[in-house]
């Protein structure tokens, strides 16, 4: 009887050394990939690329944290499952972040629409009042020219911002509000000068 | 009974000496082999600083290679983890994860150079496209372009803009393909607009003889009028001088000899005043009609009747005046010649009824207008 025992404990020993004592943290592994793709679905790498690549090598090390407990003989999957943890976190935060940059980004984008619509009014105001004679009629049909073209740009951004094409919209405007503001500078200077004279 | 059990001992201690041997040895060779996680690392972080240098955007090739040789060596860490511990082999891990690190490390270099050189090609094209859009100024926007030729302009003008901003945020790629846009749009505008200056200056040589004809015919001291299209100028000539000249506007097609009514071009060839008005007898302050069309004038419309490029509907025009109500700062009449209501007051003191009109396009060369610039 006491022989079985031993028998049956050392089989028990040979099986425990020879098969692993712990597993893969699938479930963990799962929820923080998932997590990921939602981040980037949430366009993360677009308004927060820098917090969204440490997102990515966070996982990648978690990954290699995995593998390097599988190549022992007693494998430890305490560091991978505390790093996906941080990683699920991460992309908890991520996802906040960017959606907060987001927000913040259409209001810098409406803001600025608002400012060159309010810029272009106040040229085509000013406009009335430059100096015309030739050499002001070539100035002023080029300084015309230009708030067409501010306008215009107005317009395009509307749409994108319709389309929920953030930063392309916020490169265009800042673009129209940098055109209405010279527009602007040029026609109070010209204005001054007459005025002088 | 009892022989056999202490046999059976014995095959007991035996065999779990053998297994720990087993166990000690596999501990001491697993324990020796070298695992790939440091190469991993190091291959993982190159990546990273290789996408910070933007090498997925300027050197994508190498980058992607990079990511996929470190996605190489995880899938065969796995694989070689799934196997029985002692069969394991990490060679091919390490290699994979030494080469992503060098090509990450060569892809980071290569997008440094590319970004610099880019940058630098951006700056370069933005100082090209400043002067196409100068020499757009500078020769073609008075002329009464169509409404594409402006709107290329226009568009290029907002593409430049546009690529300034994006090079300003570092955003290379971007920038470079706005400014192309950019270029697309105002060789498209320079082009036209060239072509439709030359054009027009095919007439130069009737130009230059009318207007000699012109100022040698005020040289017995009789004033004549002669009129400069291009340089939107009337100048008064009296004994082969000039006299008076005054900033004048067209109609918006004045970059065209009139052919017939309501082309809104302004004649081009030797006229006279023909009747003065003032008071009441006009709506633009005071006027001085001319006599066209003349016999030329007819000729050249009958001829285009007869072609069929002018409608038989058509007339061929007339009341063409200088007169006031001028100085708005574009051509806005419908052929006729604007003044302000101050020249016209001073030209229509000086000359009378009979006064010799002469229109050209330009009294100066192509060459001459351009400043020699090429075009």
């Amino acid at each position: 009887m006491k022989s079985k025992l031993i028998i049956a404990i050392a089989a028990m020993g040979i099986a425990v050394l020879f098969s692993s004592c712990a597993k893969v943290p699938q479930a963990e592994v799962d929820a923080a990939t998932a997590a990921i793709q939602e981040v980037k679905d949430a366009g993360a790498d677009l308004y927060v690329p820098e917090a969204y690549q440490a997102l990515v090598d966070s996982m990648k090390s978690a990954n290699e944290k995995i593998e390097v407990a599988k190549a022992k003989w007693f494998p430890n999957y305490k560091p991978a499952k505390a790093l996906l943890t941080v990683v699920s976190q991460m992309a908890v935060d991520t996802k906040a972040k960017s959606e907060a940059r987001k927000v913040e980004l259409k209001a810098e984008v409406e803001a600025m629409i608002v400012e060159v619509k309010a810029l272009v009014a106040e040229n085509t105001e000013l406009i009335k009042k430059a100096p015309k004679g030739k050499e002001g009629r070539e100035a002023l049909e080029a300084i015309k020219s230009d708030l067409a073209v501010a306008e215009t740009t107005v317009t395009e951004v509307e749409a994108l911002l319709a389309n929920g094409d953030l930063i392309g919209s916020n490169d265009k405007i800042k673009a129209a509000k940098e055109k209405a503001t010279s527009i602007k500078a040029e026609l109070e200077e010209a204005i001054a000068k007459k005025g002088g004279k | 009974m009892v022989f056999i059990k202490k046999k059976f001992k014995w095959i007991i201690v035996i065999l779990l000496s053998v297994t720990l041997i087993t166990i000690t040895t596999s501990v001491i060779i697993v324990s020796q082999k070298e695992l790939p996680t440091n190469d991993l690392r190091i291959a993982r972080e190159a990546i990273t600083e290789a996408k910070e240098a933007e090498a997925n955007l300027y050197a994508e090739k190498l980058y992607k290679e990079s990511v996929q040789l470190y996605d190489s060596a995880m899938v065969n860490w796995t694989k070689e983890n799934n196997r029985f511990i002692l069969f394991r082999n990490y060679t091919r891990v390490i290699n994979f994860a030494k080469k992503s690190k060098k090509v990450a490390d060569v892809a980071k270099e290569e997008s440094i150079e590319k970004a610099d050189n880019l940058s630098k090609n951006v700056e370069a094209a933005f100082v090209s496209l400043t002067k196409k859009i100068d020499l757009y100024k500078k020769l073609f926007k008075n002329l009464p372009l169509s409404k594409s030729i402006y709107d290329a302009h226009n568009k290029s003008k907002k593409f430049l803009s546009e690529s300034k901003i994006a090079h300003e945020s570092g955003k290379l790629k971007d920038a470079e393909v706005l400014f192309k846009k950019a270029d697309i749009y105002i060789n498209h505008a320079n082009t036209a607009a060239s072509k439709m200056l030359r054009d027009y200056f095919n007439s130069y040589p009737r130009w230059k003889s009318l207007a000699n004809d012109a100022i040698a015919a005020s040289k017995n001291g009789s004033k004549v009028i002669l009129v400069d299209k291009v340089a939107h100028v009337l100048y008064v000539y009296q004994s082969g001088k000039v006299i008076r000249s005054y900033d004048v506007e067209f109609g918006p097609n004045w970059m065209a000899h009139k052919e017939h009514a309501g082309d809104k071009a302004t004649p081009e060839g030797n006229y006279h005043i023909s009747k003065k008005k003032d008071g009441g007898n006009t709506t633009y302050h005071k006027a001085m009609l001319i006599d066209y069309p003349n016999a030329e004038d007819r000729a050249r419309f009958a001829q285009k009747k007869k072609q069929g490029l002018i409608s038989r509907r058509t007339g061929i025009g007339n009341l063409i005046e200088i007169h006031g109500n001028g100085g708005r700062g574009f051509d806005w009449t419908s052929g006729c010649v604007g003044m302000r209501d101050r020249d016209i007051d001073d030209l229509y003191r000086i000359v009378t009824t009979g006064t010799r009109v002469t229109i050209v396009g330009s009294i100066e060369s192509l060459t001459t207008i351009t400043g020699g610039v090429d075009f």
